[in-house]
C-alpha cells in the first residue's frame, strides 16, 4: 500500500491518541459507547462496540505483520499476500469471496504498511454469518494457486506504477526511505520493489502464511449494528477452533543513529519539483509522541499554521506544505513535503522550512497556539468517530500500537499535559540538521521536437 | 491496498456528483426534517441529527462552472476559493486564525452544475462558526492581492496535476467529449483561462449568481431546531441580492463516430484511459435501473469490467465505469490504466466487455446481486450530518422529494429483466465512441490508431486541455 493510505491510518492513530484527549466530553463518548472485550481460546483477541444507528457492520482484523517482517529479494510479500487473501480457500474458492459477499450486499478491501496487514468488511447486519464463515476460511485454509499468483502478480506491478513509478510524490517517498534507512527494515517500500514483485515464489507465500497468520497474531474490531453476546458467539463457533501457532520472530535490526543530513534528487520529467524531507523521530508508543503531534498541527494544518502562513501566503513560493507520520512499532520518519510553485527553486522552500524549524526551538509557541492545535485534534477525533468504520479503525489502531485499546482513555491526561516547553523540547530533540534526509524532484524534460 | 478503481479519477472531476453515490436499504429513511424560506428566498433546511457534538452546512448556489465565460473556465471556481479570502470584517489571515482557532473548516468549490459550500463547527462554537460561515458567503471582498494569489496558485495546480496522469484524465476526456459545450471547460480552469480572469470578473460573477434566492442552505447536526432557526433568520435574513437569471445549459449531442484523443507523456510506464459518451441527467426516469445495470457492469469489484481487466487478465489494477449524470446530460465513461505493453489487449478487452453486455444483458443472478449489493451498501453513505446535509440539499436542487431516498429500495426491487434489457440498450453506447489516452505516444502511438476514424494528440506540457487555444 501506498503512502496515501498510510496518512489514513496515521490519522487514525493520531485521533484514537487524541481521543479524550482535552475534552471531558469524548471521556463521557467513549462511556457511552462501551468496547466489548474478550480473548479467544486460540489468542486472536476481539473488541466490539454496538452502534444500532444505521443496520450496517465494519468487521476490521488487524495482524500484525507488515513489510518491516521481511526480508531483501522478497520485499512487498504482506502486500502481495493481502491480495491473495482474497483469492481463494476451501470453501470459498479464487473469486468467490467477493461475489458470495457483493450478492449479500457487503465489500471489502484491505490495506498493509510497514507494521500491519488489516482486513476490511463493510456489509449490513444479515450478512453477518456469511463474513464470519468467509473470514474463518480464508484465516485456515487459504489456497495458493498458481494461475491466480500468475495475474495478482500483474495486478501488484500496475497497482505500483499507478501509485509509484507514474506519481511523483510516490517515487521521492520511496526514495526517502530508502536513503532514510540503512538497516531497518523500514528502507523498501511496503508495495516491493519491482523486481521483486516479480520473482516471489509459491514458497515464499506459504511461508508468509504460516508465519504472520496465527490467530494469536490478530485483533477483530467489530463495530455497529451488534451486540457483544452474538459476536462472541460466532468467534466461538467460526474463529476459536482455528489453531493457534508461533508469531512472526521479532525485528531485531535497530537503525543505528544517523551521523550526518542525506540528500538525494530523483531527476525525470516532470511539470513542477518536489521536496520531502524526513527526520527521524520515536515509535508510536513514546510518550514524545503527544507533544511531537502538537507541534505538527500548529507547524503545518490549516492556512493559518506557521508554514502555510510563511510558504504559501506570504512568499509565495509553495503551492502546498504538510507533514505526516506513520503510527510504526519501530522509530519512523516524520515526512515534510512541500510542493513548490513553479521556477522556484526547491532550496528555497528548503530553506524556509529550517527557519521555521528554527524558531519553535529558539522560541515556545504560544497559548493560544497550543490551545488551537489541541481544538483541531479534537475535531479530527470527532471525525474518526462519526462513522462506524472510523471507529472500527481507531479502536483497532489504538489496540496494536499502544498493547491495550483502552488506553484511548488515559490519552485525555496526555495530551492536556503537554505544555509550551515539552512542545519547544521535541522540536529541538528531532529537528536536528544531523537526523534529516532531503529528497527532491527537479524535472528533467526532454528537449520536444521542434516542428 | 487492494481496491483503487477510478474512483479517485472520477473524484477529481466529480466533485459533486449527485449520482455517484448508491442507493438505499429498506430501513433506511431520511431523519425528519423542515424546509423554510425566507422572505429575502434564502432556502433553509433542517435536519437535526445526534452523533458526536457538530454541526454541518451545506450551501448550494445554483449556478457552477458552466456559468463560466468561455475563455475564463475557473471563475465559478476560483470566486468560491475567494470568499475565505478576505471579507468586510476579517483579512484572509483573520479568517484563517479564527477558523482554525475552533478547529472549524470551510471549503468551497464549483462543478459544472452549481457551486457548493461546506462547513464545520463543533456546538459549542456554533455562533461563533455561523457568524463566520455567513461573513464569507455575504460579505467577502476579493481584495487584489488575494485574487492574484489564488489564481497564481490555481494555475500551479493545473500544472501540478499534469504530474498525475490519473488525476487529469477527467478533465482532458470532458474536454474532448463535450468540446465548446459548457461542460467541456474544466471547473478548475487551466493555465490558459486562468490568466484572463480578473478581479472585475469575479466580483460581478459574485454579485449576479450569489444572491439568496439562488442559494440553498442545508444545516445537519446537534442544535436544538428553534434556535437554529433564530440564528439563521439573524445570520442571513438580511441578505439582499436582486434574482438571479438561471443560466440555461444546452442539451449536448451524442459524438458520432469515432474519435481518439492521445496525450502524449513521455516518461509513462502505464496508459490511462476513458472511454465513453455523452450519459444521462439526474433526473432520468431510468436512473435506478441505470445505477443497477452499471453496478453489474463496472460498478464494483465484481463487475464485469474489473472481473476481465483485473480479475481475470491482470491488465490493471482496476477498471470501472460510470454515470457522471447531470442537470443536462454529463458523461457515461469507461476508466482503466495499463502498462504500456497492454495497452492494446486491455481497451480490446474492455470493448469487448462492453459489446457483450450489449448483446446479454444481465442474468438474474447478477440483477439480484446488484440490487443487494446497492442496497447493503447505501446506509454508510447517509451516516453523517455531513453527507446528509450535502444530500438534501442537493435533492432541493435537483428538484428531488425525500422518495429519492426513502423509497429507493422499492425502486431498485422493481427493476426487472426486462426493464434492465431496455434500459441498457439505451443508455450503453455501441459503435459511437469518444477514447482519450494519456501515455507514452512513441510506443502505444501506432496501436491506438485503430480505435477510432478522427485521430488527435497532444503533449500534456501543452497549455490547457482540450480544445487547444485558439480552436
Amino acid at each position: 500500500m501506498n503512502k496515501k493510505s498510510a496518512r489514513i491510518a496515521a490519522s487514525a492513530a493520531f485521533c484514537a491518541l487524541l481521543l479524550c484527549a482535552l475534552s471531558a466530553r469524548a471521556q463521557d463518548e467513549a462511556k457511552q459507547f462501551p468496547v466489548a472485550a474478550k480473548t479467544l481460546k486460540n489468542g486472536m483477541k476481539v473488541l466490539v462496540q454496538p452502534d444500532h444507528s444505521i443496520p450496517n457492520v465494519a468487521l476490521y482484523v488487524f495482524y500484525k505483520i507488515g513489510s518491516r517482517n521481511e526480508h531483501p529479494g522478497t520485499t512487498g510479500l504482506s502486500h502481495f499476500f493481502e491480495h491473495m487473501m482474497f483469492n481463494g480457500a476451501k470453501k470459498y474458492g479464487p473469486g468467490e469471496l467477493d461475489k458470495v459477499m457483493e450478492a449479500n450486499g457487503g465489500s471489502n478491501n484491505a490495506y498493509t504498511t510497514r507494521n500491519l496487514t488489516v482486513y476490511q468488511d463493510w456489509f449490513p447486519h444479515s450478512a453477518l454469518p456469511l463474513i464470519f464463515d468467509i473470514e474463518a476460511d480464508r484465516i485456515e485454509y487459504l489456497q495458493f494457486d498458481p494461475k491466480k499468483i500468475a495475474s495478482e502478480r500483474e495486478v501488484v506491478a500496475s497497482e505500483r506504477r499507478l501509485r509509484t513509478d507514474n506519481d511523483n510524490e510516490g517515487l521521492l517517498d520511496e526514495q526517502l526511505w530508502a536513503t532514510a534507512f540503512i538497516a531497518h527494515p523500514y528502507q523498501w517500500p511496503v508495495v516491493g520493489w519491482m523486481s521483486d514483485i516479480q520473482h516471489w515464489t509459491m514458497e515464499d507465500l506459504k511461508h508468509h502464511f504460516e508465519m504472520g497468520y496465527s490467530p494469536s497474531n490478530a485483533t477483530m474490531v467489530v463495530v455497529g449494528d451488534v451486540t457483544p453476546d452474538e459476536i462472541f458467539g460466532l468467534c466461538e463457533k467460526y474463529i476459536e477452533p482455528i489453531p493457534s501457532h508461533a508469531p512472526p520472530p521479532p525485528v531485531t535490526t535497530v537503525e543505528p543513529p544517523q551521523l550526518g543530513e542525506r540528500r538525494l534528487v530523483v531527476r525525470k520529467p516532470a511539470e513542477l519539483p518536489l521536496l520531502m524531507i524526513g527526520y527521524h523521530v520515536p515509535q508510536t508508543n513514546s510518550p514524545d509522541f503527544y507533544a511531537l503531534n502538537i507541534l505538527r498541527t500548529i507547524l503545518f494544518q490549516g492556512e493559518s499554521s506557521r508554514m502555510y502562513q510563511r510558504l504559501v501566503d506570504q512568499d509565495q513560493i509553495a503551492l502546498d506544505v504538510s507533514s505526516y507520520v506513520e503510527p510504526a512499532f519501530d522509530p519512523t520518519l516524520m515526512i515534510i513535503e512541500a510542493q513548490p510553485k513553479q521556477a522556484v527553486d526547491p532550496a528555497k522552500c528548503e530553506k524556509e522550512i529550517y527557519e521555521e524549524l528554527e524558531r519553535v526551538k529558539s522560541a515556545p509557541v504560544t497559548d493560544q497556539e497550543l490551545e488551537k492545535a489541541k481544538n483541531i485534534r479534537l475535531v479530527e477525533f470527532y471525525h474518526q468517530m462519526r462513522t462506524i468504520s472510523g471507529r472500527a479503525n481507531t479502536i483497532g489502531t489504538y489496540e496494536v500500537f499502544f498493547g491495550d485499546y483502552k488506553q484511548l482513555f488515559e490519552a485525555a491526561a496526555k495530551y492536556g499535559a503537554v505544555t509550551k516547553e515539552d512542545v519547544q523540547r521535541v522540536a529541538k530533540a528531532y529537528f536536528g540538521e544531523s537526523n534529516r534526509t532531503v529528497a527532491t524532484l527537479l524535472p528533467q524534460n526532454e528537449e520536444k521536437a521542434k516542428p | 491496498m487492494r481496491k483503487h478503481g477510478i474512483v479517485r479519477i472520477l473524484a477529481v472531476l466529480l466533485t459533486a456528483a449527485f449520482a455517484a453515490s448508491a442507493s438505499c436499504a429498506q430501513a433506511l429513511h431520511l431523519p425528519p426534517h423542515e424546509k423554510v424560506v425566507l422572505k429575502n428566498g434564502l432556502t433553509l433546511l433542517l435536519m437535526r441529527k445526534q452523533g458526536v457534538p457538530m454541526v454541518n452546512f451545506y450551501a448550494i448556489v445554483k449556478t457552477g462552472s458552466a456559468a463560466d465565460p468561455a475563455a475564463e473556465a475557473g471563475l465559478a471556481s476560483v470566486t468560491a476559493s475567494l470568499l475565505r479570502k478576505g471579507t468586510k470584517s476579517r483579512t484572509a489571515q483573520q479568517f484563517a486564525a479564527d477558523l482554525d482557532f475552533i478547529g472549524g473548516s470551510f471549503d468551497a468549490g464549483a462543478s459544472g452544475d452549481y457551486t457548493g459550500i461546506s462547513a464545520e463547527f463543533m456546538t459549542k462554537d456554533l455562533d461563533h462558526g455561523l457568524d463566520l460561515f455567513s461573513d464569507a458567503l455575504l460579505r467577502p471582498t476579493f481584495p487584489q492581492a488575494e485574487v492574484e494569489k489564488l489564481l497564481a496558485q490555481s494555475l500551479d495546480g493545473v500544472k501540478a496535476a499534469k504530474d498525475q496522469p490519473e488525476a487529469v484524465l477527467g478533465p482532458y476526456f470532458y474536454g474532448y467529449l463535450f468540446g465548446t459545450h459548457p461542460y467541456g471547460r474544466p471547473s478548475d480552469g487551466d493555465e490558459i483561462s486562468l490568466k484572463k480572469i480578473n478581479r472585475e470578473a469575479i466580483a460581478k460573477f459574485y454579485e449576479t449568481y450569489y444572491t439568496p434566492g439562488n442559494t440553498i442552505l442545508a444545516v445537519s447536526g446537534e442544535f436544538n431546531p428553534t434556535e437554529m432557526k433564530q440564528k439563521l433568520e439573524q445570520a442571513l435574513g438580511g441578505w439582499q441580492g436582486k434574482a438571479a437569471t438561471a443560466v440555461a445549459i444546452p442539451v449536448a449531442a451524442t459524438v458520432k463516430g469515432t474519435r481518439l484523443l492521445l496525450v502524449d507523456k513521455p516518461d509513462a510506464t502505464q496508459t490511462y484511459f476513458a472511454i465513453g459518451n455523452v450519459g444521462t441527467t439526474v433526473t432520468d426516469p431510468d436512473r435506478v435501473a441505470i445505477r443497477v445495470v452499471n453496478t453489474v457492469f463496472g460498478g464494483r469489484f465484481t463487475s464485469l469490467l474489473n472481473e476481465a481487466l483485473r480479475v481475470e487478465s491482470g491488465y490493471t489494477y482496476g477498471a470501472e465505469s460510470e454515470f457522471d449524470s447531470r442537470k443536462m446530460p454529463g458523461a457515461f465513461l469507461i476508466a482503466s490504466f495499463t502498462k504500456n505493453e497492454t495497452t492494446v489487449p486491455a481497451i480490446d478487452l474492455a470493448l469487448k466487455v462492453l459489446e457483450e453486455f450489449r448483446k446479454n444483458g444481465v442474468t438474474p443472478e447478477q440483477l439480484a446481486s446488484a440490487k443487494s449489493y446497492i442496497k447493503g451498501q447505501f446506509p454508510p453513505s447517509l451516516e453523517t450530518s455531513g453527507q446528509l446535509a450535502r444530500r438534501i440539499a442537493l435533492n432541493e436542487f435537483y428538484g428531488l422529494g425525500d422518495d429519492e431516498v426513502n423509497e429507493l429500495a422499492a425502486r431498485i426491487d422493481a427493476v426487472t429483466p426486462e426493464i434492465a434489457k431496455r434500459v441498457i440498450e439505451k443508455h450503453f453506447p455501441a459503435e459511437n465512441l469518444v477514447f482519450v489516452l494519456i501515455g507514452k505516444a512513441s510506443e502505444i502511438g501506432p496501436a491506438v490508431k485503430k480505435y477510432a476514424a478522427r485521430q488527435d494528440a497532444r503533449n500534456i506540457s501543452d497549455p490547457g486541455y482540450w480544445p487547444p487555444e485558439g480552436q
